[in-house]
């Protein structure tokens, strides 16, 4: 008995290692079987739809509404903004690979010579910066419009954030994995909670989203906001619901849930900016 | 009435006069003080509730309108928060894992 009871603890011990240290490849498998299993009916780039995949009412109003897209404008704007020459004459375009064109899907990425995630939003504020421009607000306004268009123009592509190799990479995503599973604020409550264990079911009258596909659509035109935000500006908003202090935009803690979340959701397509409650 | 009922009556009479006196400004003060120690160290753990400082806010006010007793109240409510707060984040170390998918 004493043998068997020792065998049962060895093995809980080397299952408790395992998921701890399971590698990002391994999460990101067991991350996205965890939603196919569960909703075997939707299809992996239908996730990216958010609960619009999974509420068949909600999703023929939404579809309803996206004929004439409340971003619509805001889209425009960025359009505009990023092809407006910098005051010494530079551009968004001459800041990153392929113009700025069609690259959303490849943030956030880890820089390790700074030892930091660099999202697209810190990308475009960098740009400025280097051109003699000051930075932007990082939760909602002239960024998120920049950053609407060019999810825009990366649209159908696939997620394809690298696998996080080296030391520091891997800190950050443990960093970011920690984050999304740790309960926080007075309602003790996680991401995961919400948006993993009891996705597709409701918080009061709402539906709760599934995490597979988050990223794929930011910025997003919140109703509730009446205007673009990040996926940052959505952090703050999740921290404050369940009544934790939010941190502030492009902070280390949530750079680093970014690169989590967004790894999780490689292979899905993009289909930002996007319209939700 | 028996003497030995009077005098247990007004002994008892006193005790709750005596337990229910004003708390005094130095009270509040060190309780608001308690309060704002404890809040720093959930910060620093990560695990700040939204909660705490509006609670600190509101005790600070108290004490300056002289109303000692619910600036002593408000004080300890936020140093609950940040106690809880800082039992989370002690708690979340480890068990955060228990949230990973299976």
């Amino acid at each position: 008995m004493k043998n068997f009871l020792n065998i049962l603890i060895i093995c809980a011990s080397f299952a408790f290692i395992n998921t701890v240290s399971a590698t990002p490849e391994q999460d990101k498998e067991t991350f996205q079987k965890f939603y196919t299993e569960r909703f075997p009916n939707i299809s992996k780039e239908d996730f990216g739809n958010g609960v619009y995949a999974l509420d068949q009412d909600a999703r023929e109003q939404w579809e309803a509404m996206s004929d004439f897209p409340p971003y619509e404008d805001s889209l425009e704007e960025g359009e505009e903004l990023f092809n407006t020459p910098f005051k010494n004459g530079e551009s968004y375009a001459s800041c990153f690979k392929n113009e700025g064109e069609n690259i959303r899907q490849n943030y956030p990425k880890f820089d390790e010579e700074r030892n930091t995630v660099i999202t697209l939003e810190l990308a475009i504020n960098e740009c400025r910066i280097k051109n003699g421009e000051t930075a932007l607000p990082y939760l909602k306004g002239d960024i998120a419009k920049l950053s609407a268009y060019m999810a825009y123009t990366s649209e159908g592509s696939l997620i394809n954030i690298k696998a996080p190799k080296g030391e520091k990479a891997l800190a950050a995503y443990q960093a970011g994995k920690q984050y999304y599973y740790s309960k926080r604020g007075q309602l003790n409550f996680s991401c995961a909670n919400c948006h993993t264990e009891k996705a597709g079911r409701k918080a009061r009258s709402e539906m709760l989203s599934p995490a597979l596909g988050h990223p794929t659509h930011f910025p997003v035109y919140r109703l509730k906001w009446a205007n673009l935000g990040t996926l940052h500006r959505r952090f703050t908003a999740c921290d404050k619901q369940v009544r934790a202090v939010p941190h502030a935009g492009q902070s280390e803690s949530y750079k680093n849930l970014e690169y989590f979340v967004t790894y999780m959701s490689n292979g899905l397509p993009i289909n930002g900016p996007a319209s939700r409650k | 009435m028996n003497i030995k009922y009077l005098f247990a009556l007004l002994l008892s009479l006193y005790c709750i006069s005596a337990s229910a006196q004003p708390s005094t400004q130095s009270e509040a003060k060190a309780a608001i003080h308690g309060a704002s120690n404890l809040w720093a160290q959930a910060k620093s753990a990560g695990h700040e509730w939204s909660t705490i400082k509006p609670l600190i806010a509101q005790a600070k006010k108290a004490l300056e309108a002289k109303e000692y007793a619910t600036a002593v109240h408000l004080a300890e409510q936020a140093s609950a928060h940040s106690q809880q707060a800082l039992i989370q984040a002690e708690h979340e170390k480890i068990n955060w894992v228990n949230s990973l998918p299976k």
